[in-house]
């Protein structure tokens, strides 16, 4: 098995596995949705609320906001050595107070400490008028995707076959139909022959295949070359993202053992 | 309402994307696809969301629904 980073930023990354199979591939990619820990806000006391917005509301919105995670610094709160009562290895506290007229960012939220700083500081969280106002002290804890959509770390996640393109020069009139027809600009005419220009491109949607009146192309997935993409939210690095998927997997991979033994 | 947070189909963080989307296409008058490109919204979920929020244009403002809203307690 071979794994390649096509592109990798710090919040996208598009990942080439190699030599692998689609079972192996969808195992990642649901454990990366589901089971990478991630920390977001949970309670949230209002002191004073006296904008348009609900308290509910904007407890929600606060809950979307991705916080920075440091993994290594903080523990499930269920499984901290505190009992669950909340201390500093599992507990991350902010407080947020704001008069208008102005409007509330997540920039706003001020950690205890600099480090859990938002990463993002420019998500509007509610509008105040002159006199309003918002008061309140948030907790955050770490969570996984598969008990609420705020701690998901990942988004847009899928994966394809590696797509293969024949083309059959012998057959083909040059007539251009494919090369209008195709969504990603996959095929061109060079040198009065058709060539791929960008294999990686194509979706697989064959309609190349369908419009050619001669048969000259063939479109098919190489069911052992995948490439799978995903965005974060930059709540974890992509890279990191990846790690912490493959470790929960091999976590669980060992309870199973245990569990046999 | 105000813009949501995350995309409401795939969860990708819409809020800090909308703020400068309303800058550039709404005040100077730039094309939305190719600010929404140079944004990095990619799918066509997160893309309709941002185009879809409703905003009041006044002068050199631009407004949301809950800044209207706001006004009457």
């Amino acid at each position: 098995m071979k794994i390649q980073f096509l592109e990798l930023k710090d919040d996208y990354a598009k990942v080439l596995f190699e030599e692998t199979s689609p079972y192996f591939v969808n195992a990642i990619r649901r454990t990366l949705m589901a089971d990478v820990p991630k920390l977001a806000i949970e309670n949230v006391t209002i002191y004073d609320n006296t904008s348009a917005l609900f308290d509910e509301i904007i407890a929600h919105r606060l809950g979307l906001i991705p916080l920075p995670t440091h993994l290594d610094l903080l523990n499930f709160r269920d499984e901290c050595s505190c009992g669950g009562k909340g201390c500093p290895n599992c507990v991350v506290h902010y407080t947020l107070s704001k008069e208008g007229e102005c409007t509330v960012y997540s920039g706003d939220l001020r950690p205890e400490d600099p480090m859990w700083a938002v990463v993002d500081k420019n998500i509007p969280i509610v509008r105040l008028l002159k006199n309003q106002r918002l008061i309140l002290e948030a907790e955050a804890e770490l969570g996984r995707g598969k008990e609420h959509a705020k701690w998901q770390v990942v988004n847009g996640i899928g994966y394809k076959y590696y797509p293969i393109i024949e083309i059959d020069m012998e057959k083909c009139n040059l007539c251009e139909d494919c090369v209008k027809i195709c969504p990603r600009d996959v095929l061109e005419i060079k040198r009065k022959k058709l060539v791929v220009k960008d294999e990686m491109a194509c979706n697989l949607c064959r309609s190349c295949v369908e419009t050619c009146k001669k048969d000259a192309i063939k479109v098919r997935g190489d069911e052992k070359r995948i490439i799978m993409q995903y965005e974060t939210d930059k709540s974890l690095s992509a890279k990191d993202a990846l790690m912490e998927a493959l470790k929960a997997l091999h976590h669980k991979y060992d309870e199973l053992e245990k569990a046999l033994e | 309402m105000i813009i949501p947070v995350r995309c409401f189909t795939c969860g990708k963080v819409l809020g800090s994307i909308f703020e400068e989307y309303k800058k550039r296409v709404y005040i100077d008058g730039e094309d939305a696809k190719k600010v929404l490109d140079e944004l990095g919204v990619r799918r066509y979920c997160c893309r309709r969301t941002i185009i879809s929020h409703p905003v009041f244009i006044k002068g050199n403002e631009v407004k949301e629904p809950i800044d209207e809203a706001a006004q009457y307690e």
